[in-house]
Formats: structure tokens, sequence, C-alpha cells
């Protein structure tokens, strides 16, 4: 019982940096309708400016992360004005965003293997392999900090979407972008914000992803899909959907491991992704819109 | 249905047109013969035998991709699926190649019908994703079923045996005919128009009796068996295969480049995308290798922003810039321009007879009745996500 | 008329009606001694695995620097000059292959050196093998290359069976001594590649043929994993006493951070071929890697005498640095093909291949010789260096005992009770 409780927590830790992963994709597809498949490359980036500002500035990952998560937000809001708006509004615009932005994302890749070469790198602090007891175990201190970050992030945006007038603009406009407009609401300034924060986002899980593993500019690819497959279990009903959505996975892949070979609980995401979006496209907790 | 002029001597089917069929019968003829007429050197031979399979299997992603319009990302499933059940029979059975390569597409086919035939509800990215789903999923489980795929060390086709890369030339043309000759027909007969109108309004389109389920999965399967017979081609000129390579992400993507780049939607866009993609890989790159990923994705931007055909649209484009107005009929053999857009929409769905359209207006990207602009508006119009 | 069509159609492609064979015909070299000898070679210079590439590289031109400084390669009588014409196959098998195809058919190279991975080479091997010119690889360590009936295919890797075996030689010793429990119980975590595949086969046959080793944990991994506490947390339970992991570095960093965080320790422990080189210690700290045991083809400890010594000079007055095992292993493939050109009196590709079939030169390689055994299928085979870390920083070799310069420590004084 004692190991169940252990895989437990572990799995909930984990779920806490598979969140942070989606969030930003979730939001962005949530009010743009715009599935961002750059979202991997961002988060490599992010890790990589991460350990840019470690190595050469000697500043902690998570100092850094107001740092990196300004400068992703003007990023965002750079290729939502840049490349995204011009893309056809609404569900006409589905695919084509897929692929448009697919193609950032090979971009941003081949900017890396330019810049950093394609070796893997890793940020290592001096609490990197610290631990922390809990119940009577032990887990990475990083693991626990990253867990505690998606938390606070969590609230934050939930605070944001409810009680701010942006974050309410927000809301309306995913409802109901045209009566939004009518209401007075700047309907492109907050697609651009919107692109924005969730880019930020992927700032985030960026940084948080280079203080737990090593990356090259092949990272993120696996951080996607599994940001997919949150989005579908938990829908885009909430934010805390999103969470749910982080649990299910990542309990799922942990304890896996009593049903199939370890090596194959790497593909049980992808299993559970295409069965859940062929029973229930609107994911398992959520609605389409954006509460 | 014959024109006058043809009544005594030729009839032929009603989507085929004398022109697209003569210019069909001339490339054909030239490409066989190339390899005897110009010295192309081993080298070069083999490359364009190889590019003949790529150019089939672009043609055979965009059944999917654009005439239904779900972009499918994980197409290096069914690729993988023909590869190794190609290279599975030749080893444990000895079958001769091209029953093997037959047998792997079919199994491909059958395999794209089990999981797409439930995921084929889901609309737009949805659907996208789901197929990312798929394709690493199966990668995974080929890894790991050791037994039939030889796991990560892959399966070696014996020395010798199956064609060689030189007789591989004209099997992957055969493979290319095969591929244009279903691209054609599938967009030009009856089932195209059943297609078209499954893409613009699923709802409507059962409506006046058209079952989209039925259509959507005949050109899954074939698509599948396609990229199957490719796969197993592949693995004839390789001789040695293995999952990661067969199934990978990378391979996915190659597909989606090779369709989008091309012209998505077109009849021979596709073919065209498929040069590209190996003239980029062969030269231009081979001076500055480590810029290719940037390169398409650049291409790929380019290409959804400004010109969503693709190549193809673009020499629509050039066409008309020189006042030549392309024929319904122009989209036939060869590298011509493309299906003139709004052919079929002047037409009335249901008299297929080629009849010369008056002027092709620009198609508006986005507009719903631009048929042929299938790249911009035309797949999610009027249907969000599930 | 459409019948009629299809028919014909059909009947072409059933009849197999492809021309047969080719224009070419590369056999005018026999006899003749040309006035440059041109080796092909592709490397993954650049993407995913350019630093190993670019390590191999090196490892090529230092050979082809020695043999041309010394006014070039002796074939019959006549110094003639060796260029290496070498390309950029970016870690694609695709690429890997049309770029020796091309380098065999159009640039008509005398031999070909291989590229680097395992999966590139056995794809490239089939080019060499098609085309029945020599390939000599310090690329390729997964026995199914050499396992597959091939004449003309070389490799100086030493199978990754190896690896494991001499690993557990080692820790043999340390049982037999009474250090470790008899039976001792054995954790196998492997990566689910060829490499993987081979270090789970050296350990189970190990365990098999001696019976005082139970392999109480068996279980695979896909690359790039986020979290391995469900695998760790199995090995905890089973109270292994050898922890044998095979891994990638991202993959290593991961679980070992995972491993040292949640507490555990082993009596012993090994990452493979992972744990002394720079950047472990430099995502681990030097108390992460402390008393890892790890194994390689070549350590430049091997380096204080002989030829060796020779090899690593040379090498630090080229590059400026102390070569690793990715130079070792492709400095002997090219050496030992310019041998094996230099014995067989002519660049006549059967010959070559004859010559380096029987080839029997010292070498820097562990145990002092290198040849290519026909029943191994032309894979060079010869004993790992194993090494441990020990917390003064240095990773002393601990096996075999005509090369070791340090003793290990067995079991693992960082565990506690």
């Amino acid at each position: 019982m004692g190991q169940v409780l252990a895989l437990a927590i572990s799995a909930v830790l984990l779920a806490g940096f598979y969140a942070s992963m989606a969030y930003g994709l979730g939001l962005i597809y949530g009010v743009l309708r715009v599935v961002n498949l750059a979202h991997g490359g961002m988060i490599m980036a992010a890790a990589y400016l991460s350990w840019v500002l470690f190595t050469r500035f000697s500043i902690d990952p998570y100092l850094a992360i107001p740092v990196v998560m300004v400068v992703f937000f003007f990023v965002g809001v750079a290729m939502y004005k840049g490349l995204v708006r011009h893309l056809p509004r609404g569900a006409a615009g589905g695919v084509q965003s897929l692929l448009l932005l697919f193609g950032v994302w090979l971009v941003i890749r081949n900017i890396a293997y330019l810049l950093f070469t394609g070796d893997d790198q890793a940020v290592r602090t001096s609490y990197s392999t610290a631990s922390v007891p809990i119940f009577g175990n032990s887990y990475s201190l990083n693991r626990v900090l990253v867990f505690v970050i998606s938390l606070v992030a969590v609230s934050v945006l939930q605070l944001w979407l409810s009680r701010t007038y942006t974050g309410k603009a927000v809301r309306a406009v995913t409802e109901n972008s045209d009566s939004s407009t009518l209401v007075g609401i700047d309907v492109e300034r907050l697609y651009a914000l919107t692109f924005g924060v969730g880019t930020a986002l992927a700032g985030l899980a960026g940084v948080l992803a280079s203080t737990l593993f090593a990356f090259n500019p092949s990272f993120g690819s696996g951080e996607l899909l599994k940001s997919f497959v949150i989005i579908v279990l938990g829908g885009l009903g909430s934010v805390v959907g999103i969470g749910i959505g982080a649990l299910v996975l990542s309990f799922a892949e942990v304890f896996a491991i009593y049903a199939v070979p370890s090596y194959l609980t790497a593909a049980v995401g992808f299993v559970l992704l295409v069965v859940v979006l062929v029973v229930r496209p609107s994911g398992l907790f959520g609605s389409k819109v954006l509460r | 249905m014959t024109t006058t002029a043809q009544s005594r001597r030729v009839r032929l089917p009603a989507w085929l047109s004398m022109k697209a069929l003569i210019l069909f019968v001339v490339a054909f003829g030239l490409l066989y013969v190339a390899p005897f007429a110009l010295a192309l050197g081993d080298y070069l031979h083999n490359i364009v035998g190889l590019t003949f399979m790529f150019m089939a299997a672009g043609l055979a992603w965009n059944w999917l991709g654009g005439y239904v319009g779900q972009i499918s990302f994980g197409h290096a499933a069914m690729f993988g699926v023909g590869g190794f059940v190609a290279a599975r029979l030749a080893i444990s059975f000895g079958l001769p190649f091209w029953a093997t390569w037959m047998i792997g597409g079919i199994i491909a086919g059958l395999y794209a019908l089990l999981w797409g035939h439930p995921t084929l509800r889901l609309r737009g990215p949805y659907f996208s994703i789901a197929t990312i789903g798929v394709g690493e999923a199966t990668r995974l489980v080929a890894t790991y079923w050791t037994d039939f795929t030889g796991g990560s060390s892959g399966l070696s086709l014996p020395i010798g045996d199956g064609p060689t890369k030189f007789a591989l030339y004209w099997y992957g043309l055969y493979l290319l005919a095969a591929a244009v000759i279903l691209s054609y027909w599938l967009r030009k007969s009856r089932i195209g128009l059943a297609l078209l109108a499954i893409k613009e309004d699923v709802e409507a389109a059962s409506d006046v009796g058209v079952n989209p389920s039925f259509y959507q999965d005949l050109v899954l399967f074939l698509s599948g068996t396609v990229v199957g017979v490719c796969g197993g081609f592949y693995a004839s000129y390789q001789a040695f295969i293995d999952p990661l390579d067969m199934f990978s992400f990378e391979r996915s993507i190659s597909f989606v480049l090779i369709g989008v780049i091309g012209g998505i939607g077109t009849i021979l866009g596709p073919a065209m995308g498929a040069i590209v993609f190996v003239v980029l890989q062969e030269f231009l790159l081979a001076s500055y290798p480590q810029l290719y990923l940037g390169l398409y994705g650049v291409l790929l931007i380019v290409v959804i922003l400004f010109e969503p055909l693709g190549l193809s649209g673009l020499l629509m484009r050039l066409a008309r810039r020189f006042g030549r107005k392309p024929s319904p009929s122009a989209a036939s053999g060869g590298l011509s321009p493309a299906a003139s857009p709004n052919a079929s929409v002047s037409d009335p769905a249901l008299t297929p007879d080629p009849v010369d359209p008056p002027d092709p207006p620009d198609p508006p990207v986005g507009a719903v009745g631009a048929v042929g602009a299938v790249g911009a508006g035309g797949p999610d119009v009027k249907r969000g996500p599930a | 008329m459409q019948v009629a069509a299809l028919t014909a159609v059909s009947a072409m492609v059933v009849a197999g009606c492809a021309p047969s064979q080719s224009s070419s015909d590369t056999s005018k070299d026999a006899g003749t001694v040309p006035d440059k000898i041109v080796i092909g070679s592709t490397l993954p210079l650049t993407g995913a695995e350019s630093k190993t590439g670019g390590r191999y590289k090196q490892g090529y031109e230092l050979a082809f620097d020695e043999i041309n400084k010394a006014g070039g390669l002796e074939v019959n009588g006549k110094k003639v000059k060796v260029e290496l014409k070498l390309l950029d196959d970016t870690s694609d098998q695709a690429k890997a292959v049309n770029l020796a195809q091309r380098l065999i058919t159009s640039d008509k190279v005398n031999a070909f050196l291989g590229t680097y991975s395992t999966s590139l080479v056995e794809a490239q091997s089939t080019v060499a093998e098609q085309n029945k010119i020599p390939y000599v690889n310090g690329g390729g360590a997964a026995t199914s290359i050499y396992t597959k009936g091939y004449k003309w295919i070389f490799g100086t890797l030493a199978p990754v069976e190896n690896l494991a075996t001499n690993e557990m030689e080692w820790i043999d010793e340390q049982q037999k001594a009474g250090k470790l429990p008899k039976p001792a119980k054995v954790a196998i975590v492997w990566e689910n590649t060829s490499h993987g595949k081979d270090f789970r086969k050296g350990i189970q046959e190990f365990a098999k043929k001696t019976g005082s080793y139970q392999v109480v944990v068996d279980e695979s991994f896909a690359l790039d994993g986020t979290d391995f506490s469900a695998v760790l947390n199995k090995v905890e339970a089973a109270k292994a006493d050898l922890f044998m992991v095979d891994a990638h570095l991202p993959d290593f960093i991961t679980m070992h951070r995972q491993y040292l965080s949640s507490g555990m320790c082993n009596k012993i422990e090994t990452y493979g071929a992972r744990g002394t080189e720079a950047d472990a210690k430099k995502a681990l700290g030097q108390k992460g890697v402390d008393y890892i045991l790890s194994a390689v083809w070549w350590n430049k400890q091997l380096g204080d005498k002989g030829l060796n010594k020779k090899f690593v000079d040379s090498f630090t007055g080229k590059y400026g640095k102390a070569p690793e095992w990715y130079q070792a292993v492709s400095y002997e493939a090219a050496r030992s093909l310019f041998t094996a050109i230099t014995n067989a009196k002519s660049v006549d590709k059967t010959k070559v291949r004859d010559a380096l079939s029987a080839i029997d030169i010292d070498s820097i390689l562990p145990g002092g010789k290198l040849s290519f055994p026909a029943d191994k299928g032309g894979q060079a085979s010869y004993p790992f260096v194993v090494q441990q870390n020990l917390p003064d920083g240095s990773s002393p070799i601990v096996y075999p005992a005509d090369v070791a310069n340090g003793r290990g420590t067995a079991p693992n004084p960082g565990c506690k009770g």
C-alpha cells in the first residue's frame, strides 16, 4: 500500500508539470479556436532561455520565471499580429492555423539548432537533486516546486478570468465574438492579448521543464502531444478542468505499469487521446466555452 | 455518354476526357523511356525512382487531406504497416515483392479503416490531433512488437531478392501512374462530387442522400492502401527498415508538407510538392543541411498565408496572368495547372460531362463556392470542432 | 475499351516488365594503382547527433593526416595520397543511404567509411553490400548488423553485449570476494533500442551462465521519458542489489535525478556507457555520479604507452585535447582500411575486402589487437574498459585487469545500511 501511495504522489507531482504545459495551449484554443502547434517549440525556447540566463547570468530558473513570461508574452503578441491575425477567423481557420503554426515550430527548431547545436543541455542548480519527504517517501524538490508553482498559476489564471475586466472580456469573446464587439470590446486586441498570455504560459512551462529534464531543440513534441491529451480529457470548460485532465493523464501513465510493460506506458496518453476523442469529443468534463 | 465527335470510335468513361488520357499516356511513355534516352547516371536514376514513390504517397495523402478535407498527421502509421507487412512476408514466406506490396498495402488500408472509421466523425483540428495520437501509438506498439517488426532492430530484406534499385524506377512509375489515375478518377467522378458535397456541409450532403461515412471510409481505405504500398516499395528500396524511421512523426509530417506545399485539394499538386521535397533535399540542402527544417517551415508559412493552393495555385495564377484560361480537362495529365476552380460548380452537380466553362473568376480565398480552393476556407466552413 | 486498357496495364505490371540491370560496371580498377585514393563517408555533422558526428570526423581526419604526412599510403610499392570525401547525413536514414549511393556509384570511391549510430549503419551497409564495396565503420555496434551474412561490412565497435558481460565479470569478481550477496538480485532497465536490447541480452546470458544472479526486474522504456517513478518504484520494491540501466544521456539525467531524490541507492549502479562524461557531472553533480560503474569501448587512460600513447599524443597535438572512444574507434576503422589496402597491394575492392577479413593488427583498442572475425560477421570483439567514478573526481579503469589502474569499490559505500 505504501508503494501505491508513493506512486500516487509521484503522479500528482507530475500532473503539476503537465497542467502547466496545457494551460497555454488550452487558453489559446478556447478563445481563438486556434491550435497552437508552435506550443512545443515555445516550451523548448523558454527552456533554452532559462538555461542561458542560468549559465551566463547565474539567474536561478525559478527567479527567472517572471522575466521569461514577460518576454514570451510579447513574443506571443508579435506572433499573433504578424501571422495568426491573417488567417480566417473561426472554424474556417482551424486547420490552416494548425499548419501555419506548425511551420513556425519548424522554424523555431531550426533557429535553436543553429544557436545551440543539437546537444542536450541541462540546468543544474545546487538543489537539483535535493529531496523533500512526503508521507515517508522522498520526492525531488524540483518536482514539488513545479507543482506548487503550477497551482499558483491555476489560481491566478482563474482569478484573472473571473474577476478582472479583461478576463471577463476574454470570456465574453469566447462565447460570442460578434456580440462582444457590439458591447464595445475590442476583439482583435483581446485575441492578441490572449495569444500573448497563452505563449507566456508556454514560457512558464519551459522554465519549469528546464529544472526537471535535459533538453535539446527537438524537445517539446512529446509535451505538445500530451497537452492535447490533457485538453481533450479535461475539456475547455474551465482552467480547473485542465488540472483534472492533467491528473487523469499522469495517473494513467504512472499506474499503467501494473497493466502493461513499462515501455508501453508511453503509449497510454495517445491511446487515451484517441479513445476520448471518439467517445466524448467535448472532453470528459468540459463544454466548449471557457467558463 | 459520348461526345458526337467520338461516338463512332472510342467510348471513354464519363469522368475521363480525351485530352487527359492523351496527356497521361504521353507523360507515362516519356518517363518510361527516359532512362534509356538520357544518360541519367545510377544515382539520379535511383533518386527519381524514389521520387515517384513520394509523389504517389503525397497524392494518396491528399485524397484524405484535400478531397475530404481531413488533415492527417499520422499517415506514417500506414506507411510503416505496409512496409513491415511487406518485409515480413518477404522474409518469412518468400513471397514475390509485388505480392508483398499489395498485401502490405491492403492491410495498411484496413488498419486505416480500423482507427479512421470512428475518428472521421471528428471535424477539423480534432481529427488531426487524433491522427497524431494514432501515429505515435502505432510507432510505440510496433517498436514493442519485436516478433513482427524486429523491434528497434528492424527488419532486413535478403540482399539479391526482389527488384534492384535500377528496376525500382519503373515500379515506382507504375505506382505513380496508379496514384495519378486514382487521383483523377476520385476527383472527376461522382465520388469526387460526393466528397466535395461532404466537405462543404456534411449535414446537407447526407440530406441529399450522400452517405458521408461510406465515402470517407472509401477514400481513407484507398489512401491508406496506396501509402502502404509505398511503404512496401520503400522497404524494397532501402532493404532495411526499422520502426523508429518508418513510423516517425517526421515522416507523417513529410506527407503533410508535400501535400500542402504542392497544393492541397488539387489533383496533381502533391506530385509537384514531392518533387520540390526531393529536389530541396538533394540539391539545395546538400550545401546547407542545417537549414532544412527552417526552410520547410518558411515554405509552409508562406503557403498558408499567401497561396493556400501551394505550388498548384501559384502555377494557376501564373497561367491566368499570361492569359491562358485553364480548362477543366487541363487538370488531367502532366503537371499543368490543376482543375479550374469553378468548373464543377458551373456544371451542375448532376452532369459530369466536361463542358467548356465560362472564364473562371479568381477564386476568393475562403469562398464557399470556390470548390477548387480547398486549402483555404473549404475544409472547415460551416463545420466547427465537435 | 476500359477493360482492354486495364488488362493491358495490369499485364504489363505483372509481367514485371522493368528493364533489368544497369549501365555501370566499376571493375576497371582491377590491377592498376591510381594516383589518388578516395574514401567515401557520411556522418551526422549537423542535426541531432552532430556532436558525436564531429568527433568521428576528428578520428577519421587524424588517420588521413597521419598517412598523408608520411607521404601517402603504400600500395604495391607506390605511395598514394588518400582523400576523405565526407558528406553530412544529418542523422537521417534515407539520406545516409542516398548519399552512400551517390558516393559509391557517381563519385566512384574506392572504399567506404561508415556513419554513426546503429540504425544508420544498418541501412547504409545494405548499399555497400549491394554495390560490393568494402565498408568499415566505427558507428554501429548492434550484432544485428553483422549477422545478416553480409560479406563486405566490417565494424570496429565491439558488441554491446560485451559491455554488459564485462561489467558483470567485474561484478562477479566482487561477488566471489564476498563483497556482494550470492545470489545477487539484478534489475535491468533498458531503453528500447538495439543498444538497450543487446545490453539486456548480455546480462541475461551472463546470469543464466553463472547461475548466481537472479533477474528480478526486466523493463524497457521509451526514449525521452518524463517520469520514471513507476519503474524505479518497481526496482525498489524488488530490493535489487544491482541496478543496471542502459540509457541515452537525457534519460540518464532524468532517471538518476529521480533515483537520487527518492533516496534510492543500490550496491551496484550502472547506466551502461554513461556516467563518466562531463555532461553527466554537470547535470548531476559529483556526488550524484559517485560510484557509478560504466564501460566504454576505449578510454584515454589506456594511452600511457606504446601505440596508445602515440595515438593520444598525435590527437592532442592536432586538436588540443584528449580523445574519447568515438575518435578511437573511428581512427581504428580508417587505419584498418588503410592497412588492408596496403596488404592487398591494390585498390581492387575484392582484394581489399579479403585483406580486411584476414587482418590482424596491433591496435589501441582494449586487448591490443584488432581483427574482424568471420564467425562474428566482421564485427571486432574485444573487452570493454570498465570504469568507476570515485568521489575524488577520477574514474579509474577497474577491469580488465591488464589495463586496470585503480580498484573499484563494491558495494556502493554511498548507501547507508
